[in-house]
């Protein structure tokens, strides 16, 4: 029992930050972010590449793969989602276009790194064992926290900070915000460099722990998706506890229900469908808490 | 007195319908003057070209002798222009203070923002009684001297007001026309106030245009259009 809910916790917290991303950017620009799951995998991608070519210690390769996929997402909102929100009206566009970068992205992740499983060394060795209630290694520890810490560092950044509250006023009505002299272009860029960066960063951690490969970038998309569902699209706590709760459920099927076969997600997905019938606009469904 | 704001034969257009048809509009230094007229007048068009919010087509707005159109909409508050949109459009999901303090983004002088919160405050102290409770749950009113609290921290010289007593209880109404007067009063601010309460606008301003499809009909001293026969009949429905 412990275990369970201890293995959901870690599960949760990496999970709660890759929907994160993707609800700040859903908020800000109205943009269905189906490259977001890529954009983990391309993370991943790069601390591997940089701790293992260049023998650049694992924690510095997770700076340097964030501040990338901020790179990444800065260009991709400026020049691709920017554009064509100002000349198209329908939310289909983005969401093709989205898409569309998400298959580009499953491309370059394919021609610069290939498609190996890729991994780096432990960053500690060694496993906590209680009592063989609650066993965990310790980098799954480190990890488990580290990501708590940046859900945190991100929940104060959105509440206490200028431009984290110029990002809420923004996704809650961008004429007032304009009014205010929010520069709308500038801090949808920004919101979408972090977004991007968030999920840079959880692909880094995991290139650690179960390592990385091209294929996961479309189902981790998915996930991140059932996530904000859960808790309602574009509300700060609604991803963190979509999150957490994908990762309890995921991990109470893996200890549980796996003698039963390969059922869990199935499970998930049942479940899911007939909470949305009850609950259309997820737990928290409105725009920003 | 100085002239802070002149619009000059401003024409502006929505998807090809005609808004604005070269309106000519000036306001000075402590004046308070009001935009009258039925919807679709052109009343908050004349705010929106202002503000930047719509591009005009032709003529110039020129802000303290400097021009102003074709500045970044988010630019404008920064320069002084503090806007009340119309429907009030608070952050619903944020606290009072956040909105508050959303009035002061452009400015960075912490011991000033300190200061003016203290005033609007002071002003309103309804906000301050329900400081950290979420602007969506604030009556029509309180929503409305919100929102004008959040336009005063931006510490402006000029204050746009469009259309305050929509939706708002009448006894309110009154509160907030004595509010605009004492803000104007006090934070030595020129007003421009759009309303359809034509009775109220006129009441609190010193200077009256009266607009009608676009194009402005009538403009005066407030006190003397107030009795002439034109407004009384078109704006002010029958005798006072």
């Amino acid at each position: 029992m412990e275990q369970i809910i201890v293995n959901g916790l870690y599960l949760g917290a990496q999970y709660a930050l890759i929907a994160l991303g993707l609800t700040l950017i859903f908020s800000l620009m109205n943009v269905m972010n189906f490259a977001h799951g890529q954009m983990y995998v391309m993370g991943g991608f790069i601390t591997y590449t940089v701790v293992s070519q260049f023998n650049i210690p694992f924690f510095i390769a997770l700076i340097i793969s964030g501040m990338a996929l901020a790179v990444i997402g800065a260009l991709i909102e400026k020049f691709l989602f920017r554009p064509v929100i100002k000349k198209s009206k329908r939310d289909e566009s983005t969401m093709l276009l989205a898409a569309g970068i998400g298959f580009f992205l499953d491309s370059v992740i394919l021609l610069a790194f290939g498609e190996k499983q890729r991994g780096v060394p432990k960053i500690i060795d060694g496993v906590f064992n209680w009592d063989f209630r609650i066993i965990m290694p310790y980098d799954r520890i480190v990890i488990g926290c580290i990501a708590i810490a940046m859900i945190i560092a991100f929940m104060l950044l959105m509440h206490y900070s200028k431009a984290g509250r110029a990002m809420r006023a923004l996704a809650q009505d961008k004429v007032a915000a304009t009014l205010m002299g929010v520069n709308v272009d500038r801090y949808q860029m920004i919101g979408f460099a972090l977004g991007a960066m968030l999920a840079g960063v959880v692909g880094g951690l995991l290139v650690t722990i179960t390592g990385i490969n091209l294929g996961m970038g479309g189902p981790t998309s998915t996930k991140a998706f059932i996530m904000i569902m859960i808790g309602g699209a574009g509300v700060i706590p609604g991803a963190i506890v979509g999150g957490f709760i994908l990762g309890m459920m995921e991990s109470v099927g893996l200890s549980v229900l796996s003698q039963y076969g390969d059922i869990t997600y199935l499970l998930i997905f049942a479940s899911l469908m007939i909470f949305l019938a009850i609950r259309p606009h997820g737990l928290m469904g409105k725009p920003w808490g | 007195m100085n002239e802070i704001l002149k619009l000059d034969n401003v024409e502006l257009y929505y998807d090809h319908v005609y808004a604005l048809k070269g309106v000519s509009v000036n306001l000075h230094e402590g004046e308070t003057v009001a935009l009258i007229g039925a919807n679709g007048a052109g009343k908050s068009s004349i705010l929106r070209a202002i503000t930047g919010l719509s591009k005009i087509k032709s003529g110039s707005i020129h802000y303290k002798g400097k021009r102003l159109d074709g500045t970044l909409a988010s630019d404008i508050v920064g320069q002084g222009i503090a806007m009340v949109p119309e429907g009030r459009r608070v952050f619903p999901y944020m606290s009072i203070k956040d909105n508050l303090l959303m009035g002061a983004f452009t400015r960075s002088d912490k011991a000033g923002i300190t200061k003016t919160l203290e005033s609007v405050l002071e002003r309103f102290p309804r906000l301050k009684e329900r400081y950290s409770q979420q602007a969506g749950t604030l009556s029509g009113g309180e929503q409305q001297m919100m929102v004008i609290g959040r336009a005063l921290m931006a510490a402006p010289k000029i204050l746009l007001l469009d259309e305050p007593s929509l939706g708002i209880a009448p006894k309110l109404v009154q509160e907030i026309a004595r509010s605009i007067v004492a803000i104007s009063r006090d934070e030595k601010v020129s007003v421009l106030l759009v309303e359809q309460n034509s009775r109220m606008a006129m009441s609190i301003s010193h200077r009256t245009y009266a607009l009608s499809t676009g194009e402005i009909v009538l403009e005066g001293n407030s006190k003397e259009l107030m009795n002439d026969k034109r407004i009384k009949e078109a704006y002010l429905g029958g005798d006072l």
